[in-house]
Protein backbone atom coordinates (compact mmCIF):
# COMPACT_ATOMS: atom_id res chain seq x y z
CA UNK A 1 0.00 0.00 0.00
CA UNK A 2 2.75 2.41 0.92
CA UNK A 3 4.43 1.79 -2.45
CA UNK A 4 1.34 2.98 -4.23
CA UNK A 5 1.30 6.11 -2.18
CA UNK A 6 4.80 7.10 -3.16
CA UNK A 7 4.04 6.71 -6.85
CA UNK A 8 2.85 9.48 -9.15
CA UNK A 9 -0.84 8.88 -8.84
CA UNK A 10 -1.02 9.44 -5.11
CA UNK A 11 -4.18 11.08 -3.93
CA UNK A 12 -4.68 12.12 -0.31
CA UNK A 13 -7.09 10.02 1.69
CA UNK A 14 -8.93 12.07 4.25
CA UNK A 15 -11.35 10.89 6.89
CA UNK A 16 -13.99 13.43 7.84
CA UNK A 17 -15.81 12.75 11.09
CA UNK A 18 -18.86 14.98 10.97
CA UNK A 19 -21.89 15.57 13.13
CA UNK A 20 -25.26 14.42 11.97
CA UNK A 21 -27.09 17.69 12.51
CA UNK A 22 -24.92 20.34 10.90
CA UNK A 23 -21.94 19.28 8.84
CA UNK A 24 -23.53 16.11 7.48
CA UNK A 25 -26.54 18.14 6.43
CA UNK A 26 -24.13 20.73 5.03
CA UNK A 27 -22.45 18.02 2.99
CA UNK A 28 -25.87 16.93 1.81
CA UNK A 29 -26.66 20.48 0.76
CA UNK A 30 -23.37 20.70 -1.10
CA UNK A 31 -24.39 17.51 -2.87
CA UNK A 32 -27.90 18.53 -3.87
CA UNK A 33 -26.64 21.96 -4.92
CA UNK A 34 -24.17 20.19 -7.23
CA UNK A 35 -21.20 22.04 -5.73
CA UNK A 36 -17.96 20.41 -6.83
CA UNK A 37 -15.43 19.37 -4.21
CA UNK A 38 -12.51 16.93 -4.24
CA UNK A 39 -13.47 13.27 -3.90
CA UNK A 40 -10.67 12.54 -1.43
CA UNK A 41 -12.79 12.62 1.66
CA UNK A 42 -14.51 9.68 3.36
CA UNK A 43 -17.29 10.86 5.60
CA UNK A 44 -18.14 9.19 8.90
CA UNK A 45 -21.34 10.40 10.47
CA UNK A 46 -21.61 10.63 14.24
CA UNK A 47 -24.42 12.08 16.36
CA UNK A 48 -22.37 14.99 17.65
CA UNK A 49 -18.77 16.15 17.75
CA UNK A 50 -18.97 15.75 21.52
CA UNK A 51 -19.42 12.05 20.88
CA UNK A 52 -16.11 11.72 19.07
CA UNK A 53 -13.48 10.02 21.12
CA UNK A 54 -10.17 11.73 20.33
CA UNK A 55 -8.91 8.18 19.97
CA UNK A 56 -10.75 8.02 16.62
CA UNK A 57 -8.46 10.71 15.27
CA UNK A 58 -5.28 9.07 16.52
CA UNK A 59 -6.46 5.65 15.37
CA UNK A 60 -7.29 6.95 11.90
CA UNK A 61 -3.79 8.39 11.63
CA UNK A 62 -2.32 5.07 12.76
CA UNK A 63 -4.36 3.20 10.16
CA UNK A 64 -2.74 5.32 7.50
CA UNK A 65 -5.05 8.12 6.47
CA UNK A 66 -3.30 11.24 5.29
CA UNK A 67 -5.55 13.67 7.10
CA UNK A 68 -8.43 13.79 9.54
CA UNK A 69 -11.12 16.42 9.53
CA UNK A 70 -13.55 16.85 12.38
CA UNK A 71 -16.48 19.13 11.82
CA UNK A 72 -19.64 19.96 13.69
CA UNK A 73 -22.14 22.69 14.40
CA UNK A 74 -20.96 26.21 15.09
CA UNK A 75 -20.52 26.88 18.80
CA UNK A 76 -23.86 27.73 20.29
CA UNK A 77 -25.79 25.88 17.61
CA UNK A 78 -25.30 22.34 18.84
CA UNK A 79 -28.34 20.08 18.59
CA UNK A 80 -27.43 18.79 22.05
CA UNK A 81 -26.79 22.33 23.35
CA UNK A 82 -23.20 21.92 24.56
CA UNK A 83 -21.71 18.91 22.73
CA UNK A 84 -19.51 20.97 20.45
CA UNK A 85 -18.39 23.24 23.30
CA UNK A 86 -17.02 20.21 25.10
CA UNK A 87 -15.54 18.96 21.84
CA UNK A 88 -13.83 22.30 21.27
CA UNK A 89 -11.86 21.90 24.49
CA UNK A 90 -10.97 18.29 23.74
CA UNK A 91 -9.76 19.00 20.23
CA UNK A 92 -7.87 22.15 21.16
CA UNK A 93 -5.84 19.95 23.49
CA UNK A 94 -5.54 17.09 21.00
CA UNK A 95 -4.34 19.23 18.12
CA UNK A 96 -1.84 21.04 20.30
CA UNK A 97 -0.53 17.76 21.71
CA UNK A 98 -0.23 16.02 18.34
CA UNK A 99 1.62 19.03 16.97
CA UNK A 100 3.89 19.02 20.00
CA UNK A 101 4.95 15.41 19.47
CA UNK A 102 5.78 16.18 15.87
CA UNK A 103 2.73 15.38 13.76
CA UNK A 104 2.20 18.02 11.08
CA UNK A 105 -0.48 20.45 12.24
CA UNK A 106 -2.40 20.19 8.97
CA UNK A 107 -3.00 16.45 9.29
CA UNK A 108 -5.64 17.05 11.90
CA UNK A 109 -8.18 19.73 11.11
CA UNK A 110 -11.15 20.96 13.05
CA UNK A 111 -13.86 23.21 11.78
CA UNK A 112 -17.53 24.13 12.00
CA UNK A 113 -19.95 23.85 9.10
CA UNK A 114 -23.65 24.43 9.60
CA UNK A 115 -26.48 22.74 7.70
CA UNK A 116 -27.00 25.76 5.46
CA UNK A 117 -23.36 26.13 4.50
CA UNK A 118 -23.04 23.79 1.53
CA UNK A 119 -20.66 26.22 -0.11
CA UNK A 120 -18.50 26.39 3.00
CA UNK A 121 -18.42 22.60 3.21
CA UNK A 122 -17.01 22.42 -0.31
CA UNK A 123 -14.47 25.13 0.55
CA UNK A 124 -13.40 23.27 3.68
CA UNK A 125 -12.91 20.00 1.82
CA UNK A 126 -10.98 21.83 -0.88
CA UNK A 127 -8.82 23.58 1.69
CA UNK A 128 -8.10 20.44 3.68
CA UNK A 129 -7.33 18.39 0.58
CA UNK A 130 -4.90 21.00 -0.67
CA UNK A 131 -3.21 21.30 2.72
CA UNK A 132 -2.81 17.53 3.00
CA UNK A 133 -1.65 17.23 -0.60
CA UNK A 134 1.05 19.76 0.17
CA UNK A 135 2.23 17.60 3.08
CA UNK A 136 2.42 14.44 1.02
CA UNK A 137 1.63 10.90 2.14
CA UNK A 138 1.48 10.23 5.87
CA UNK A 139 4.53 8.43 7.18
CA UNK A 140 4.52 9.14 10.89
CA UNK A 141 2.84 6.67 13.19
CA UNK A 142 1.46 4.66 10.25
CA UNK A 143 1.09 0.99 11.04
CA UNK A 144 2.62 -1.24 8.43
CA UNK A 145 0.35 -4.13 7.70
CA UNK B 1 12.79 15.41 59.13
CA UNK B 2 13.26 13.39 62.34
CA UNK B 3 10.65 15.39 64.20
CA UNK B 4 8.19 15.12 61.31
CA UNK B 5 8.60 11.36 61.33
CA UNK B 6 8.09 11.22 65.09
CA UNK B 7 4.97 13.37 64.98
CA UNK B 8 3.67 11.42 62.02
CA UNK B 9 3.93 8.16 63.94
CA UNK B 10 2.21 9.63 66.99
CA UNK B 11 -0.57 11.07 64.89
CA UNK B 12 -1.03 7.83 62.95
CA UNK B 13 -1.09 5.79 66.14
CA UNK B 14 -3.70 8.08 67.65
CA UNK B 15 -5.90 7.95 64.55
CA UNK B 16 -5.81 4.16 64.51
CA UNK B 17 -6.27 3.80 68.28
CA UNK B 18 -9.27 6.13 68.27
CA UNK B 19 -10.64 4.19 65.30
CA UNK B 20 -10.99 7.35 63.27
CA UNK B 21 -9.38 5.51 60.39
CA UNK B 22 -9.34 1.82 59.46
CA UNK B 23 -6.06 1.83 57.65
CA UNK B 24 -3.23 4.24 57.13
CA UNK B 25 -1.42 4.40 53.84
CA UNK B 26 2.12 5.56 54.27
CA UNK B 27 5.71 4.64 53.60
CA UNK B 28 7.85 2.13 55.45
CA UNK B 29 11.50 1.29 55.11
CA UNK B 30 12.03 -0.82 52.03
CA UNK B 31 14.00 -4.03 51.79
CA UNK B 32 16.72 -2.32 49.80
CA UNK B 33 18.84 0.43 51.33
CA UNK B 34 17.72 4.01 50.63
CA UNK B 35 14.31 2.85 49.42
CA UNK B 36 10.90 3.36 50.99
CA UNK B 37 7.89 1.26 50.05
CA UNK B 38 4.21 2.10 50.42
CA UNK B 39 2.64 0.26 53.35
CA UNK B 40 -0.80 -0.27 54.84
CA UNK B 41 -1.02 -0.01 58.60
CA UNK B 42 -4.06 -1.28 60.49
CA UNK B 43 -2.62 -1.92 63.93
CA UNK B 44 -1.78 1.13 66.12
CA UNK B 45 1.44 -0.54 67.27
CA UNK B 46 2.67 -0.79 63.71
CA UNK B 47 2.57 2.98 63.32
CA UNK B 48 6.22 2.95 64.39
CA UNK B 49 7.05 1.55 60.96
CA UNK B 50 6.11 4.77 59.17
CA UNK B 51 8.91 6.77 57.64
CA UNK B 52 9.00 10.12 55.91
CA UNK B 53 12.09 11.12 53.97
CA UNK B 54 13.41 11.81 50.51
CA UNK B 55 13.14 8.12 49.55
CA UNK B 56 9.33 8.25 49.54
CA UNK B 57 8.68 8.45 45.82
CA UNK B 58 5.26 7.17 44.84
CA UNK B 59 1.99 9.04 44.88
CA UNK B 60 -0.05 7.43 47.66
CA UNK B 61 -3.39 8.65 46.31
CA UNK B 62 -3.26 5.63 44.01
CA UNK B 63 -3.51 3.31 47.00
CA UNK B 64 -6.26 5.36 48.63
CA UNK B 65 -8.30 4.86 45.49
CA UNK B 66 -7.42 1.15 45.33
CA UNK B 67 -8.40 0.50 48.94
CA UNK B 68 -11.64 2.44 48.75
CA UNK B 69 -12.76 1.04 45.40
CA UNK B 70 -12.02 -2.52 46.51
CA UNK B 71 -13.94 -1.90 49.71
CA UNK B 72 -16.87 -0.50 47.77
CA UNK B 73 -16.86 -3.56 45.51
CA UNK B 74 -16.87 -5.83 48.55
CA UNK B 75 -19.97 -4.09 49.91
CA UNK B 76 -22.09 -4.43 46.79
CA UNK B 77 -23.75 -7.68 47.89
CA UNK B 78 -24.20 -6.59 51.50
CA UNK B 79 -27.62 -5.42 52.66
CA UNK B 80 -27.63 -1.60 52.78
CA UNK B 81 -28.17 -1.49 56.55
CA UNK B 82 -25.20 -3.83 57.12
CA UNK B 83 -22.74 -1.98 54.92
CA UNK B 84 -19.57 -0.88 56.61
CA UNK B 85 -17.77 2.34 56.01
CA UNK B 86 -14.06 2.32 55.54
CA UNK B 87 -11.96 5.37 56.25
CA UNK B 88 -8.48 5.57 54.88
CA UNK B 89 -5.80 7.71 56.42
CA UNK B 90 -3.07 8.83 54.11
CA UNK B 91 0.25 10.52 54.53
CA UNK B 92 -0.22 13.22 51.95
CA UNK B 93 2.25 15.64 50.49
CA UNK B 94 1.41 18.23 47.84
CA UNK B 95 1.07 15.97 44.83
CA UNK B 96 -0.80 13.20 46.66
CA UNK B 97 -3.35 15.66 48.03
CA UNK B 98 -3.80 17.14 44.57
CA UNK B 99 -4.56 13.66 43.28
CA UNK B 100 -7.06 13.19 46.10
CA UNK B 101 -8.69 16.48 45.11
CA UNK B 102 -8.96 15.15 41.56
CA UNK B 103 -10.53 11.92 42.84
CA UNK B 104 -13.02 13.96 44.84
CA UNK B 105 -13.82 16.14 41.85
CA UNK B 106 -14.38 13.01 39.81
CA UNK B 107 -16.67 11.66 42.55
CA UNK B 108 -14.54 8.60 43.20
CA UNK B 109 -15.14 8.74 46.95
CA UNK B 110 -16.34 11.18 49.55
CA UNK B 111 -14.30 13.64 51.52
CA UNK B 112 -15.13 11.82 54.77
CA UNK B 113 -13.79 8.53 53.38
CA UNK B 114 -10.28 9.85 53.66
CA UNK B 115 -8.28 11.47 56.43
CA UNK B 116 -5.28 13.34 55.14
CA UNK B 117 -2.23 13.71 57.33
CA UNK B 118 -0.55 16.58 55.57
CA UNK B 119 3.23 16.60 55.45
CA UNK B 120 5.55 19.19 53.94
CA UNK B 121 7.71 17.90 51.11
CA UNK B 122 11.17 18.90 50.02
CA UNK B 123 11.26 16.51 47.10
CA UNK B 124 12.23 12.92 46.52
CA UNK B 125 15.21 11.15 45.03
CA UNK B 126 15.38 10.36 41.36
CA UNK B 127 17.12 6.98 41.48
CA UNK B 128 18.32 7.28 37.92
CA UNK B 129 20.12 10.49 38.82
CA UNK B 130 21.49 8.92 41.99
CA UNK B 131 22.79 5.93 40.10
CA UNK B 132 24.46 8.32 37.67
CA UNK B 133 26.14 10.13 40.55
CA UNK B 134 27.44 6.85 41.89
CA UNK B 135 28.68 5.73 38.50
CA UNK B 136 26.25 2.83 38.51
CA UNK B 137 27.63 1.36 41.73
CA UNK B 138 25.25 -0.55 43.95
CA UNK B 139 24.03 1.18 47.09
CA UNK B 140 25.03 -0.97 50.06
CA UNK B 141 23.69 1.29 52.74
CA UNK B 142 22.33 4.79 52.90
CA UNK B 143 20.28 7.32 54.73
CA UNK B 144 18.58 10.52 53.75
CA UNK B 145 19.31 13.15 56.37
CA UNK B 146 17.95 16.61 55.72
CA UNK B 147 19.49 17.98 52.54
CA UNK B 148 22.25 15.36 52.47
CA UNK B 149 22.16 11.75 51.39
CA UNK B 150 24.77 9.47 52.87
CA UNK B 151 25.50 6.55 50.62
CA UNK B 152 27.81 3.61 51.14
CA UNK B 153 29.01 1.75 48.10
CA UNK B 154 31.75 -0.81 47.47
CA UNK B 155 34.21 2.03 46.85
CA UNK B 156 33.50 3.83 50.10
CA UNK B 157 31.12 6.31 51.65
CA UNK B 158 29.85 9.39 49.94
CA UNK B 159 27.67 12.34 50.88
CA UNK B 160 25.52 13.71 48.11
CA UNK B 161 23.52 16.92 48.23
CA UNK B 162 19.82 16.14 47.98
CA UNK B 163 19.20 18.90 45.45
CA UNK B 164 21.58 17.22 42.98
CA UNK B 165 19.52 14.06 42.85
CA UNK B 166 16.00 15.44 43.24
CA UNK B 167 13.44 14.30 40.71
CA UNK B 168 12.77 16.78 37.92
CA UNK B 169 9.13 17.14 38.97
CA UNK B 170 10.21 18.13 42.49
CA UNK B 171 12.73 20.74 41.40
CA UNK B 172 10.04 22.89 39.81
CA UNK B 173 7.17 21.84 42.08
CA UNK B 174 4.51 24.46 42.63
CA UNK B 175 2.54 22.63 45.31
CA UNK B 176 5.00 21.04 47.70
CA UNK B 177 2.66 21.58 50.63
CA UNK B 178 -0.71 19.83 50.86
CA UNK B 179 -3.60 21.62 49.16
CA UNK B 180 -6.09 19.98 51.52
CA UNK B 181 -5.44 18.20 54.79
CA UNK B 182 -7.18 17.27 58.02
CA UNK B 183 -4.07 17.84 60.07
CA UNK B 184 -0.72 19.27 59.23
CA UNK B 185 2.55 17.95 60.54
CA UNK B 186 5.59 20.18 60.65
CA UNK B 187 6.03 23.62 59.16
CA UNK B 188 5.24 24.27 55.51
CA UNK B 189 8.17 23.45 53.25
CA UNK B 190 10.01 26.28 51.52
CA UNK B 191 8.92 26.85 47.91
CA UNK B 192 10.73 25.15 45.07
CA UNK B 193 11.31 26.76 41.70
CA UNK B 194 7.97 26.81 39.83
CA UNK B 195 9.00 29.68 37.56
CA UNK B 196 11.06 27.28 35.48
CA UNK B 197 8.52 24.46 35.36
CA UNK B 198 7.94 24.80 31.61
CA UNK B 199 11.58 25.19 30.57
CA UNK B 200 11.73 21.63 29.24
CA UNK B 201 8.50 22.06 27.31
CA UNK B 202 9.62 25.35 25.83
CA UNK B 203 12.84 23.71 24.68
CA UNK B 204 10.90 20.99 22.86
CA UNK B 205 8.48 23.51 21.41
CA UNK B 206 11.39 25.45 19.96
CA UNK B 207 12.44 22.42 17.88
CA UNK B 208 11.24 21.88 14.33
CA UNK B 209 8.42 19.44 13.57
CA UNK B 210 10.83 16.77 12.35
CA UNK B 211 13.07 17.15 15.39
CA UNK B 212 10.09 16.87 17.69
CA UNK B 213 8.90 13.74 15.94
CA UNK B 214 12.40 12.25 16.11
CA UNK B 215 12.47 13.04 19.81
CA UNK B 216 9.07 11.47 20.39
CA UNK B 217 10.01 8.39 18.38
CA UNK B 218 13.27 8.02 20.28
CA UNK B 219 11.54 8.21 23.64
CA UNK B 220 8.79 5.81 22.62
CA UNK B 221 11.31 3.33 21.21
CA UNK B 222 12.47 2.77 24.77
CA UNK B 223 9.01 1.84 25.97
CA UNK B 224 8.48 -1.88 26.53
CA UNK B 225 4.81 -1.41 27.40
CA UNK B 226 5.09 -2.87 30.88
CA UNK B 227 2.30 -0.42 31.86
CA UNK B 228 4.13 0.49 35.07
CA UNK B 229 3.32 4.16 34.38
CA UNK B 230 -0.35 3.31 34.26
CA UNK B 231 -0.21 1.14 37.36
CA UNK B 232 1.37 3.85 39.46
CA UNK B 233 -0.65 6.77 38.15
CA UNK B 234 -3.36 7.89 40.58
CA UNK B 235 -5.41 9.25 37.69
CA UNK B 236 -5.36 5.88 35.88
CA UNK B 237 -8.08 4.07 37.74
CA UNK B 238 -10.34 2.71 35.00
CA UNK B 239 -11.54 -0.79 35.77
CA UNK B 240 -10.72 -1.81 32.23
CA UNK B 241 -7.99 0.20 30.59
CA UNK B 242 -8.31 0.85 26.86
CA UNK B 243 -5.18 -1.20 26.20
CA UNK B 244 -6.89 -4.29 27.56
CA UNK B 245 -10.21 -3.74 25.88
CA UNK B 246 -10.91 -6.26 23.17
CA UNK B 247 -14.12 -4.81 21.77
CA UNK B 248 -13.02 -2.56 20.23
CA UNK B 249 -9.35 -3.41 20.40
CA UNK B 250 -7.91 0.07 20.44
CA UNK B 251 -4.27 -0.87 20.60
CA UNK B 252 -2.60 -3.85 18.98
CA UNK B 253 -0.76 -6.22 21.29
CA UNK B 254 2.18 -6.94 19.03
CA UNK B 255 5.53 -5.27 19.06
CA UNK B 256 4.62 -2.78 16.36
CA UNK B 257 6.15 0.56 17.27
CA UNK B 258 3.09 2.52 16.25
CA UNK B 259 1.01 0.61 18.80
CA UNK B 260 3.37 1.75 21.52
CA UNK B 261 3.17 5.31 20.27
CA UNK B 262 -0.61 5.20 20.15
CA UNK B 263 -0.73 3.73 23.65
CA UNK B 264 1.45 6.47 25.02
CA UNK B 265 -0.34 9.25 23.17
CA UNK B 266 -3.70 8.11 24.42
CA UNK B 267 -2.61 7.44 27.97
CA UNK B 268 -1.08 10.87 28.11
CA UNK B 269 -4.09 12.45 26.46
CA UNK B 270 -6.23 10.94 29.20
CA UNK B 271 -4.17 13.03 31.60
CA UNK B 272 -5.48 16.32 30.23
CA UNK B 273 -6.32 18.35 33.31
CA UNK B 274 -5.71 15.30 35.49
CA UNK B 275 -1.93 15.11 35.74
CA UNK B 276 -0.58 16.59 38.96
CA UNK B 277 3.04 16.17 37.86
CA UNK B 278 3.92 13.91 40.78
CA UNK B 279 6.54 12.26 38.60
CA UNK B 280 5.52 8.73 39.64
CA UNK B 281 5.31 7.50 36.05
CA UNK B 282 8.81 8.67 35.25
CA UNK B 283 10.21 7.32 38.50
CA UNK B 284 8.80 3.81 38.04
CA UNK B 285 9.66 3.56 34.34
CA UNK B 286 12.26 0.81 33.99
CA UNK B 287 13.40 2.11 30.62
CA UNK B 288 13.74 5.76 31.56
CA UNK B 289 11.15 7.14 29.13
CA UNK B 290 10.94 10.87 29.70
CA UNK B 291 7.16 11.00 30.04
CA UNK B 292 7.21 14.28 31.90
CA UNK B 293 8.33 16.21 28.82
CA UNK B 294 5.02 15.33 27.20
CA UNK B 295 2.75 15.42 30.23
CA UNK B 296 4.06 18.82 31.19
CA UNK B 297 2.98 20.13 27.79
CA UNK B 298 -0.60 19.11 28.55
CA UNK B 299 -0.29 20.83 31.90
CA UNK B 300 0.95 23.97 30.21
CA UNK B 301 -1.83 23.94 27.62
CA UNK B 302 -4.51 23.35 30.22
CA UNK B 303 -3.27 26.32 32.18
CA UNK B 304 -2.92 28.57 29.15
CA UNK B 305 -6.24 27.63 27.56
CA UNK B 306 -8.47 27.03 30.56
CA UNK B 307 -6.56 28.60 33.45
CA UNK B 308 -6.74 25.38 35.40
CA UNK B 309 -4.10 23.84 37.63
CA UNK B 310 -5.23 20.23 38.11
CA UNK B 311 -6.17 19.36 41.66
CA UNK B 312 -5.28 22.74 43.11
CA UNK B 313 -8.75 23.48 44.46
CA UNK B 314 -11.82 21.46 45.39
CA UNK B 315 -14.06 24.05 43.73
CA UNK B 316 -12.58 23.59 40.27
CA UNK B 317 -14.26 21.46 37.67
CA UNK B 318 -12.19 19.08 35.57
CA UNK B 319 -11.38 21.21 32.51
CA UNK B 320 -12.64 18.71 29.95
CA UNK B 321 -16.02 18.35 31.63
CA UNK B 322 -16.53 22.08 31.60
CA UNK B 323 -16.66 24.74 28.89
CA UNK B 324 -17.08 28.43 28.45
CA UNK B 325 -18.64 30.11 25.47
CA UNK B 326 -15.46 31.98 24.64
CA UNK B 327 -12.91 29.21 24.79
CA UNK B 328 -10.00 29.83 22.44
CA UNK B 329 -10.75 28.91 18.86
CA UNK B 330 -7.54 29.71 17.03
CA UNK B 331 -7.03 26.07 16.04
CA UNK B 332 -10.23 26.02 13.97
CA UNK B 333 -9.64 25.71 10.24
CA UNK B 334 -11.25 28.39 8.11
CA UNK B 335 -10.79 28.08 4.37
Amino acid sequence: MSENKASEGWEPRIVAIVCNWCTYAGADLAGISRIQYPPNVRIIRVPCTGRINPFYVVKALQEGVDGVLVSGCHPGECHYITGNLHARRKFAMLKSFLTYIGMEADRTMFTWVSASEGERFAQVIKGVTEAVRALGPATKMVKKI
Amino acid sequence: MESIEKKLREEAKLLLAEKRVDVIVGFEKGTLPLVATPCFIENPDDAEKLVWNACCTQNLAKFVHDVLSQHRASQVRVKPEDRKKKVVGVVGRGCATRSIVLHLQEKQYDRDDVVIIGVPCTGYIDYKKLSGKLGGEEVLDGAAEGDQIKVKTASGEKAIALKDVLAASCLTCRFNNPVISDMMIGDPAPPMDPDHEYDDVNAVEAMSVEERWAFFEKEMDKCIRCYACRQTCPSCYCKTCFVEQSQPRWVGVGEDETDTQVFQIMRMYHMVGRCVDCGSCSSVCPMGVDLRKFLKKLDKDVFELFGNRPGSSLDDQPPLSAYTENDKENFIFNP
